[in-house]
């Protein structure tokens, strides 16, 4: 269960940027997940929910974009999602395919309710910013 | 009225944090002049007996050290430390892999200075050490035969990850029925670079060609420090 650590990840770089630009709340956290890494989203999601308490991603929604796998022949110079499960090796040279995307695990944007135009919820913020971070 | 949101462009990588220790761990290790090898299996796939014949071919050779990871209990560690070896155990509690953290957290413990080879035992699982880089220069993944031919398939982030693949218990190959070619095609299929040595760590049938290679890949780096310094 991975995912854990991947999650607190998650939410720890949302926590810097948002409090570095004086957010107040952060709503959506957009995410880039390859296809060929060990995250489960639905496992990654479960984790989220867990690890967002007590920060300004507390009510956030992780957006998670599945990346495909693309392998590329250096020597039929084509690029395709890999043939028979995860096959690196060209169905028509035979020679070792170079992954050229699928291995992504990345937040890519992080949405904000930023502080000036909320003043009055800044109770709320100061109650957030006094939890302890993980 | 809700004001929009606002939209703030991030780009990192989530294992960013993992990834600036494992550097950080990489540049000291490079500093000692030591080549260190993650080794990551399945649980049962027989680490800990190819470390033990490992380290007994390279007695009075090489300076040689081991950090253990397991979930619970030091017995991998006491294994290493009956054959002379220095040994550290880091047990995770309910942590499924090591990170870069956990071995910069013992390395403050475990001084590594005069070594020629550090071996981190990772904790025995297919899937989430391949995520957490540890500063390592050599990745070996150990696969039983026992498992069946299908297991690089299974998981093929694991073992695409890898330098070397050993391929352990050949002894049981006709006793479970395992197509020896069958299993190194598959490994290939997901890593056409690696690797590989089929051995049996208990009988030690294959292990020289094994701990030929490891010993001649650190005597290379070595030298290679030594010309550099």
């Amino acid at each position: 269960m991975h995912e854990i650590s991947i999650a607190e990840s998650i939410v720890q770089i949302a926590e810097t940027k948002a409090r570095e630009q004086k957010a107040r709340l952060v709503q959506v956290i957009k995410l880039r997940l390859g296809k060929f890494t060990t995250i489960v989203p639905e496992a990654l999601q479960f984790a989220f929910e867990i690890c967002r308490e007590g920060t300004l991603s507390h009510a956030a929604r992780l957006d998670i974009e599945r990346i495909p796998m693309i392998v590329r022949c250096a020597v039929c110079d084509s690029s395709t999602e890999p043939m028979c499960g995860v096959c690196l090796i060209c169905s028509e040279c035979g020679f070792p395919l170079e992954i050229i995307s699928g291995e992504e695990l990345e937040i890519e944007y992080i949405e904000v309710d930023s502080e000036q135009e909320v003043s009055q919820c800044n109770q709320h913020q100061n109650e957030f910013q006094s939890r302890p971070m993980y | 009225m809700q004001p929009a949101p606002e939209r703030i462009s991030v780009q990192a990588n989530v294992l960013n944090a993992n990834q600036q220790t494992a550097i950080a761990n990489r540049e000291l290790f490079a500093r000692e002049g030591l080549i260190v090898m993650n080794l990551m299996s399945a649980p049962g796939a027989g680490k800990t007996t190819l470390l033990e014949g490992t380290l007994k071919a390279f007695r009075g050779q090489m300076r040689v050290a081991v950090i253990e990871g397991d979930l619970q209990t030091d017995l991998d560690a006491q294994r290493i430390k009956a054959l002379g070896v220095r040994a550290h155990q880091i047990t995770t509690g309910t942590v499924c892999h090591l990170d870069a953290r956990m071995i910069a957290r013992a390395l403050e413990a475990f001084p590594v200075s005069g070594l020629d080879l550090l071996i981190i035992e990772n904790v025995g699982n297919l899937i989430c050490p391949a995520s957490f880089d540890l500063g390592e220069s050599l990745r070996v993944v150990v696969c039983s035969v026992a498992e069946g031919p299908e297991k690089p398939k299974k998981y093929p982030v694991m073992f695409n990850k890898a330098n070397v693949v050993l391929v352990n218990k050949i002894d049981l190959a006709d006793a479970s029925g395992v197509d020896l070619t069958e299993l190194e095609r598959n490994i290939r299929e997901v890593n056409p670079t690696a690797t590989i040595f089929s051995l049996s760590a208990r009988t030690g049938e294959g292990l020289d060609a094994w701990t030929n290679w490891l010993q001649n890949a650190v005597q290379t780096r070595v030298q290679t420090a030594l010309a550099s310094a």
